[in-house]
């Protein structure tokens, strides 16, 4: 019974799950609009990473409904016309006292966006987020499909150490 | 089934053992782990963009250049612009907090603007032939000063009065050879703190004073001499008295002041400050032209002395004190309302100033939310202006001060700042320099449109030097020494001075170290008996207040050293003397 | 942390403190706190419970006037080279001593609370979170998102400004410089000082100033004869200064240090 608790019933207890505020779809952005991942998740001029795209990004564009569907216009309703960003959940979110640098990992290290963030990219519908009660971290990064896969730092410290660059604590917390 | 306790023990371990080979326990302590971190009530800092916003610090009349880290509009950090003409990129301990005033919690939020506007246009209708209205402005020499001159002239009785402040004369510190100071901070908190330290390995520096201060410590002499002695010093250095005199007076044997005397003559030019007992010599002080302004202000009221004023002669006061600044002891104005009902306005940035005395509070924008201009520094050997370019939005209700006192004088005005920047363009002399490039064009070379765009996006104008300098008409530079106070009272009072209002976070200079004093204490010497953190009564002919102890063996027994906040400087003047007592 | 590390050109930074142009203003106090989100001093605080990373102390020849002498001086973490103090004691492993750039680094999330590195300093430079912090209404919008605001009952120390050595490798790394090479990066306390007594660079670097500073016959550490190798580095012309900073035995001069 605890067996079946534990891996059962514990699951489903521990996370909340709450969808994304618009169901916005990668794959067609990314083959009708031609986008690639930095079109929308550029870095800015010092180097830091801008993350989720605001509102004005998405409104070049969508200033007026491009397409016919209802999610679209309702997404103009609600965010482009007043301006409102929509609270957009990172999946990959970090704890307040861990320092990541995109550009770190993107540029000298040449990473794939995918290696972290999965097949995100080529995805038709956003998942929804499925969040942690007690630890307030998302469940999965959606970094392998199939397998829940939440980021912890054992995973950063395994690529680390495998490239040779383990030097001090402080390299990634701040 | 029957169960027994036997059974339901077998269950439980059972179930425990089973459990550990499940992911619950092990999830459930990374997750209290992680849910530890984030801690209730430990803000977490707002990301965003970092952007590097300019202005100008009018926390006083150095108005050093500051380049401002953002994260989107929010200043989070302050630091000087190096490269700087004037500032040379410094930025004094106040200056650096300054993106912090609007949070204080002395701050005052709201207040009755209506009601203030009524009792002043009643008051202002109820003067009597002999009355007068009079603004009281701490920090002269401003644009918004321009205005309340102009609005006190609209007025049949309106009178200016501010602390008497040159700004015809300057100090030209590359010139110096000799500073002596009679107790005034010179290497902490003087002039504009990045040009004294570059000048400062042009001059030696004779400080003269009871306690031994920052400034004291790093000078080249201190002469230490009894408190209220500095007049008699400064006597016999003019020739006034003999040195013998003197000597007895200060403490001091009579070769030492011979010594000194010896020394201003030879190592010319000599600079003096905090008596004007002694003028400098010729060179130190030079004259400067004034920063240009509209010609139609030029019809403004001169500034009065608040000594010229009759005693129980004004009827209504309004006071801008929406800035740190010098804070006239409230004795001295007090003597010059009217007895029945004056109307009393201070326009306060914090509860601990005037507005302990006055009738009508009224809240104002502080530094860094709402635009200012800083005069020329004292030791700006050309005319210089300055704005405070604001970097966040006041909160709603402030009220400004220039706009109020205009429409009660019923006086109309535009930007004001505006105005200024274009009479000065208009003159068309002296350099641009922008802060974000720093580089320096010539005014001629920029349109008024763009010099008042860069002006609010971190610049300053400077003036070229007078190609026919005159010579300046005045060599004191301003303040008296004042001989001691004749009473019973067993201290004398050495007064030490703090910017104030100031962050919250200058703790770490007052409380969570010892470095400085806060405003609000004394120092005595350990033999007084009292405990270090003791409250106690400090008591002046003038009155008594409670203040924190600090204990400290530098301060000689006999003195009191009073780090004045406005409350302490109501209750005492350089010379004054006091007792301290436990509660 | 591991052996097999890819190479890397070591820096070591450290700073020179000139104490003859140290005027006790407390600026670097304050832009320090102001960097790495300490928080304004609790009810309780006093100079001995205190939050400040970087503290100046006032010290004297312990002679009366006319001959006394003072002098300001500054002390934060020493970030000792030699069998680091904090470092052996800290049952967590809440500080390490980073080989790349010889930074002692304190974790205050690991941290329990225990105290003993504390104890451990011979320099008096670890503080510890007596309160949790609290800013005035309105005051935490001005928090430095580089650093993470820590909680009560965690220890917490200068770390030679880690939060801008972060942004400053994060900018080299997206202009494309090299990850070996050490970068260029300025403290909030350096930054701030008004008559630049406090320089900073890397003393593994013989072309920086501070490395040329360093090695002058007037530089001297604290407590040099405690072989902690710290890599603050102080210079001055005044010889009471440097018997202060040796800390000789009491009695072996009549000396009076406010600290």
């Amino acid at each position: 019974m605890a067996l079946g608790a534990g891996w059962l019933a514990f699951p489903r207890v521990l996370y909340r799950s709450r969808p994304e505020p618009v169901n916005f779809s990668h794959k067609i952005h990314a083959d009708k609009a031609g986008a690639k991942c930095e079109d929308c998740h550029s870095f800015r001029d010092d180097g830091t990473f801008a993350g989720m795209p605001a509102i004005d990004k998405c409104a070049v564009c969508h200033a007026a409904p491009m397409g016919t569907t209802a999610a679209e216009k309702n997404f103009i309703d609600d965010y482009v016309t007043p301006n409102r960003e929509p609270q957009w959940a990172a999946y990959a979110r970090q704890p307040e006292n861990v320092s990541f640098s995109h550009a770190a990992h993107v540029k000298p290290a040449k990473m794939a966006c995918e290696t972290c963030h999965g097949n995100t990219g080529t995805s038709d519908n956003l998942r929804p987020y499925q969040i942690d009660r007690i630890s307030g971290y998302s469940r999965d990064i959606w970094k392998t499909p199939g397998t829940p896969h939440g980021m912890k730092m054992a995973d950063c410290v395994s690529c680390h150490r495998q490239k040779g660059l383990e030097h001090s604590c402080l390299d990634c917390h701040k | 089934m029957k169960t027994n306790r036997r059974e339901i023990l077998m269950f439980a371990g059972g179930s425990a053992v089973g459990v550990l080979f499940t992911p619950a326990p092990w999830r459930l302590i990374t997750d209290t782990a992680l849910w530890s971190e984030n801690w209730p009530g430990i803000p977490a800092p707002a990301r965003g963009e970092i952007r590097a916003r300019f202005t100008n610090c009018s926390l006083c009349t150095a108005g050093c250049a500051v380049r401002a880290r953002c994260v989107g509009d929010q200043p989070v950090q302050l630091s000087g612009v190096s490269g700087h003409p004037l500032s040379h990129g410094a930025l004094c301990p106040f200056g650096i907090v300054g993106h912090h005033l609007p949070y204080m919690p002395a701050r005052v939020k709201e207040g009755p603007v209506k009601e203030a506007a009524a009792a002043v246009a009643d008051g202002i209708a109820k003067c009597g032939p002999t009355e007068y209205v009079a603004m009281l402005d701490p920090r002269p020499a401003r644009t918004a000063s321009w205005t309340y001159r102009r609005a006190m002239a609209a007025l049949k009785n309106g009178r200016y009065v501010a602390p008497s402040i040159d700004t015809s004369i300057a100090v030209d510190l590359s010139k110096v050879r000799t500073v002596l100071s009679f107790g005034v901070p010179v290497l902490d908190g003087w002039g504009t703190p990045g040009n004294v330290n570059v000048a400062r390995a042009g001059f030696r520096l004779i400080q003269v004073e009871p306690v031994e201060s920052r400034t004291a410590s790093m000078a080249d002499r201190w002469l230490r001499v009894r408190p209220g002695s500095e007049d008699a010093l400064a006597q016999a250095l003019a020739g006034q008295i003999s040195h013998a005199a003197a000597a007895d007076a200060a403490g001091l044997t009579v070769p030492e002041i011979a010594a000194l005397a010896q020394e201003l003559e030879q190592n010319g030019p000599v600079l003096v400050l905090g008596s004007s007992r002694l003028a400098s010599t010729a060179g130190a002080v030079v004259a400067r032209r004034e920063t240009p302004a509209p010609e139609e202000w030029k019809k403004a009221a001169p500034a009065a002395d608040l000594a010229s004023l009759p005693d129980r002669s004004v009827r209504v006061l309004l006071i801008d004190e929406s800035a740190p600044g010098g804070y006239l002891p409230w004795n001295a104005i007090e003597k010059k309302l009217v007895a029945d009902n004056p109307v009393v306005v201070v326009f306060a940035c914090s509860r601990e100033g005037y507005a302990r005395h006055a009738n009508y509070v009224l809240p104002v924008g502080v530094y860094p939310e709402v635009a200012d201009d800083i005069p020329p520094a004292i030791d700006s050997v050309v005319a210089t202006f300055r704005i405070a370019a604001p970097l966040v939005s006041p909160p709603a209700g402030m009220v400004k001060p220039e706009a109020f006192v205009a429409a009660a004088a019923g006086l109309a005005i535009g930007d004001t700042l505006r105005e200024r920047a274009d009479a000065i363009h208009k003159a068309g002399r002296g350099t641009l320099f922008t802060y974000a490039d720093a580089k320096s064009q010539a005014l001629k070379d920029v349109s008024a449109d763009n010099f008042w765009k860069a002006l609010n996006a971190g610049g300053c104008w400077i003036d070229e030097p007078d190609s026919k300098p005159s010579a300046a008409r005045l060599t004191t530079v301003a303040s008296e020494t004042r001989p001691a106070e004749e009473s019973e009272l067993p201290l004398a009072v050495v007064l030490t001075h703090e910017l104030t209002p100031g962050s919250p976070l200058l703790s770490k200079v007052y409380r969570e170290s010892n470095l400085r004093l806060a405003p609000g204490r004394v120092a005595l010497n350990p033999s007084c008996g009292l405990d270090e953190d003791a409250l106690a009564v400090f008591e002046t002919l003038l009155g008594k207040c409670r203040v924190g102890v600090t204990l400290d063996a530098a301060i000689p027994p006999g003195v009191v050293q009073v780090s004045g906040s406005p409350a302490l400087m109501d209750l005492c003047a350089a010379g004054a003397r006091a007792k301290v007592v436990r509660v | 942390m591991t052996s097999a590390n890819k190479q890397i050109r070591a820096a070591r930074y450290g700073m020179t403190i000139d104490v003859d142009r140290c005027n006790g203003c407390g600026a670097c106090m304050v832009a320090c706190s102001v960097e790495n989100n300490v928080p304004p001093a609790h009810e309780g605080a006093t100079d001995r419970k205190g939050l400040t990373w970087i503290r100046v102390y006032k010290v004297d020849n312990g002679e009366e006037y006319p001959d006394r002498r003072t002098a300001f001086v500054p002390v934060m973490c020493q970030h000792c080279g030699n069998e680091t103090p904090c470092v052996h004691v800290c049952p967590q492993q809440a500080v390490d001593i980073d080989p790349a750039t010889g930074v002692v680094g304190e974790m205050p999330q690991r941290c329990l609370g225990c105290r003993y590195c504390m104890a451990a300093c011979p320099y008096h430079a670890r503080y510890f979170n007596w309160w949790d912090p609290a800013w005035p209404a309105g005051m935490e919008k001005t928090l430095n998102p580089g650093v993470t605001p820590r909680m009560r009952g965690v220890v917490e120390k200068c770390n030679l400004c880690h939060g801008r050595w972060h942004a400053a490798k994060e900018a080299a790394a997206a202009a494309g410089k090299p990850d070996t090479e050490p970068v260029d990066y300025i403290p909030a306390c350096a930054e701030a000082c008004p008559t630049g007594a406090i320089h900073f660079g890397d003393l593994n670097d013989p072309a920086s100033p501070v490395a040329m500073e360093a090695a002058r016959a007037e530089s001297f550490r604290l407590l040099e004869k405690l072989n902690t190798q710290p890599k603050i580095y102080y210079r001055s012309k005044k010889d009471w200064v440097r018997e202060i900073a040796a800390a000789p035995q009491p009695g072996a001069r009549k000396e009076k240090v406010h600290a």
